[in-house]
C-alpha cells in the first residue's frame, strides 16, 4: 500500500509540474480519439475522413476550452449525416437542439462527460459512466450522461439506417425522416440505457455524498447493482436483449475502475476517524474528520563541505550517487559529508499529524563523510543516522 | 515589507475572481427578480422552440396522412390539445427554471458576500500597515 500511495504521490507530482503541457495534451488525444470513432462510425463524407482534417481540428481543440471537443463532435456527425442525405441531418440537427435547449443550456456540469459517456458505449463498456460520474462529478452531470447516450444511439440509427436511405430515391423526404424517427422514438434500448444510467448516476452521487464510513465503495456497489437490476427489468419488460454476462462483466470493470478512481480521489483511513463536538455563539458543531491516508515522498539531498577548492570538484568522490573517484584530487584534503534521506513509511495524514504533510520526512536519514585527500585513501566512515 | 496574511487573502481572492467569481459577479450584477424573471423568460423562449421542433417532426412523421385528414378533423380540438401540451411544457420548464434560477442567485450571493468580506479584511489590513 504504502509502495502505491508513494506511486499516487508521484504521479500528482508529475502531473502538476507539467499541467500545462499535460491538459492540452490529453484534451488533444481526447478529441482525436472522438473524431477518429465518429468518421469510422458514420465516415459518409469522404473529405472530413481525413487524417489531416482530424489531426488540425484536434490540434485546434487542445488550446480551445473543453466544450469544444463537443462542438466539433456534433459538427462532424452532422456533416456526415448531411452527406448521406439531408433529411437525416435535418433530424440529427433536431435531436442535437433539443438537447441544447432542453438540457445542456442550463450550464450544469461538464460536457465532457458526454464525450467520454459516448466512447465508452462505442467501446462496448457504458457500465462504467454512471458509477464513474457518479463518483467524480456533481449532479448535473446526468444531463451530460443523458446527452452522451442519447448522441451515442443518434449515430448509431444513422450507421444502422444508412442502407435504407440509399435506397430510398431523394423525393422520399417524408420516408427518410419517419425511418429516423422510427429509429430514434421506438427505440427501447436506448430509453431503458438512459433511465438506468441517469438513475445510477444520482444514486451513486447520493450514497457517496452520505456520513458514513466506506460511503465511496457502498456507492459503486450499490451503483453497479442498481445499474444491472433497472437493466434486467427493462430486459424483462422491453425485450431489449442485453448480453447478461456482457453486463456482469461491465459492472466488474466499472467496479474495478471505480476502486481506481478511489484510490486517486478519496483515499482516507477509517481507522483513525476523529468525531468532535464544539460550540460557538449560534451553532453547535457535530464535526467528523477522517484523515487522508498520504506518504512521505522519497528525496536526496547531497550536501558538500570543502575546506579547500579542488582544481577538479566534479572529479571527486560522490559517495551519494555514482560511487567514487579520485581523480583531480591528488593533493586534496577535501571532506563532503553527503546526506541522503530515504523514503518513510509514515502513513500520517493531514489530520492526524503536522508530520505526515509532504516535505516533512518521518524516513531514515543516511550520512556519508568521506576524505578526499592524495593517495585517495578508503578511509572514509559510513554510517547510518536514524531520526 | 511583505505581509503573508495579506498575501494568502489576495491570492485566495484572485483565484476566486478568476474561476467561480467570475460568474458569481454576473449574477451578482442582478437583482434577484431581474435574475429571475431573465432566466424564466429565457426558458420559455427555449421550451417554445424545443415544441416547435417537437411538433414539427410529428406532423412531418404522418404529414400525408395528417394531410389527407385535414378536412375531416377537428381543427379546434387539435389546436386546443396543442395548446394544452404546449402550456404543460412551457410551466414546467419555467418552474424548473425558477427553482435553478432561486438557488444559483442564492448560492451566488452567499459566495460574494463572503467575498466581500474579504476584501473588507483586506482593506483593514492595509490600514494596519
Amino acid at each position: 500500500m504504502t509502495d502505491l500511495l508513494e506511486l499516487r504521490e508521484k504521479l500528482k507530482l508529475f502531473y502538476s509540474r507539467y499541467e500545462a503541457f499535460l491538459f492540452p495534451l490529453v484534451k488533444f488525444l481526447l478529441a482525436f480519439v472522438t473524431l477518429t470513432a465518429v468518421n469510422s462510425g458514420l465516415g459518409y463524407m469522404l473529405r472530413l475522413d481525413n487524417m489531416a482534417i482530424v489531426l488540425i481540428v484536434a490540434l485546434a481543440c487542445s488550446f480551445l476550452p473543453v466544450g469544444a471537443i463537443v462542438f466539433f463532435g456534433v459538427l462532424f456527425s452532422l456533416f456526415h449525416m448531411y452527406a448521406l442525405s439531408m433529411e437525416v441531418a435535418l433530424v440529427g440537427l433536431c435531436v442535437y437542439l433539443l438537447m441544447f435547449l432542453l438540457f445542456i443550456r442550463f450550464g450544469v456540469g461538464d460536457s465532457l462527460v458526454a464525450v467520454i459517456t459516448a466512447l465508452l458505449f462505442a467501446a462496448h463498456v457504458p457500465y462504467i459512466v454512471p458509477i464513474a460520474v457518479g463518483l467524480m462529478c456533481g449532479p448535473g452531470a446526468v444531463v451530460w450522461v443523458i446527452c452522451g447516450t442519447a448522441s451515442y444511439y443518434l449515430m448509431r440509427t444513422v450507421a444502422e439506417n444508412a442502407q435504407a436511405v440509399g435506397t430510398l430515391g431523394s423525393d422520399a423526404v417524408l420516408d427518410k425522416i419517419r425511418l429516423m424517427l422510427d429509429g430514434l422514438v421506438g427505440n427501447r434500448e436506448m430509453m431503458v440505457l438512459i433511465a438506468a444510467l441517469g438513475i445510477t448516476t444520482l444514486a451513486v452521487y447520493l450514497i457517496r455524498r452520505l456520513s458514513v464510513d466506506h460511503a465511496w465503495t457502498i456507492a459503486m456497489v450499490s451503483g453497479a447493482l442498481i445499474d444491472v437490476m433497472i437493466l434486467l427489468i427493462g430486459d424483462l419488460m422491453y425485450d431489449i436483449n442485453i448480453s447478461v454476462p456482457g453486463l456482469l462483466l461491465g459492472s466488474l470493470l466499472a467496479l474495478a475502475v471505480a476502486k481506481v478512481l478511489e484510490f486517486f480521489r478519496f483515499c482516507v483511513d477509517y481507522s483513525r476517524t476523529e468525531k468532535v463536538q464544539f460550540e460557538d455563539d449560534e451553532y453547535y458543531y457535530y464535526v467528523k474528520a477522517v484523515p487522508k491516508m498520504t506518504v512521505a515522498m522519497s528525496t536526496r539531498t547531497v550536501k558538500q563541505i570543502n575546506t579547500r577548492h579542488a582544481r577538479n570538484v566534479s572529479g571527486g568522490r560522490n559517495a551519494g550517487s555514482q560511487g567514487r573517484s579520485v581523480q583531480g584530487q591528488r593533493n586534496g584534503s577535501g571532506r563532503r559529508v553527503t546526506t541522503e534521506r530515504t523514503a518513510g513509511t509514515d502513513r500520517r495524514g493531514y489530520g492526524s499529524s503536522r508530520s505526515g504533510r509532504t516535505g516533512d520526512y518521518r524516513g531514515g536519514r543516511s550520512v556519508t563523510i568521506g576524505s578526499t585527500d592524495a593517495q585517495g585513501d578508503e578511509d572514509s566512515v559510513d554510517f547510518d543516522e536514524l531520526l | 515589507m511583505l505581509n503573508e496574511e495579506r498575501i494568502i487573502l489576495m491570492t485566495h481572492m484572485a483565484s476566486y475572481e478568476k474561476g467561480e467569481g467570475k460568474k458569481n459577479v454576473k449574477i451578482g450584477s442582478y437583482f434577484r427578480s431581474d435574475y429571475i424573471a431573465v432566466a424564466v423568460i429565457k426558458a420559455v423562449i427555449s421550451a417554445s422552440v424545443a415544441f416547435a421542433i417537437v411538433f414539427a417532426l410529428y406532423i412531418f412523421y404522418d404529414f400525408e396522412t395528417f394531410m389527407e385528414n385535414l378536412y375531416e378533423i377537428d381543427l379546434v380540438a387539435f389546436a386546443k390539445n396543442a395548446l394544452t401540451y404546449y402550456g404543460i411544457t412551457v410551466v414546467g420548464y419555467g418552474v424548473i427554471a425558477y427553482v435553478l434560477s432561486t438557488y444559483r442567485h442564492a448560492k451566488a450571493m452567499k459566495s460574494l458576500r463572503s467575498y466581500y468580506h474579504n476584501l473588507k479584511k483586506l482593506n483593514s489590513l492595509y490600514d494596519q500597515q
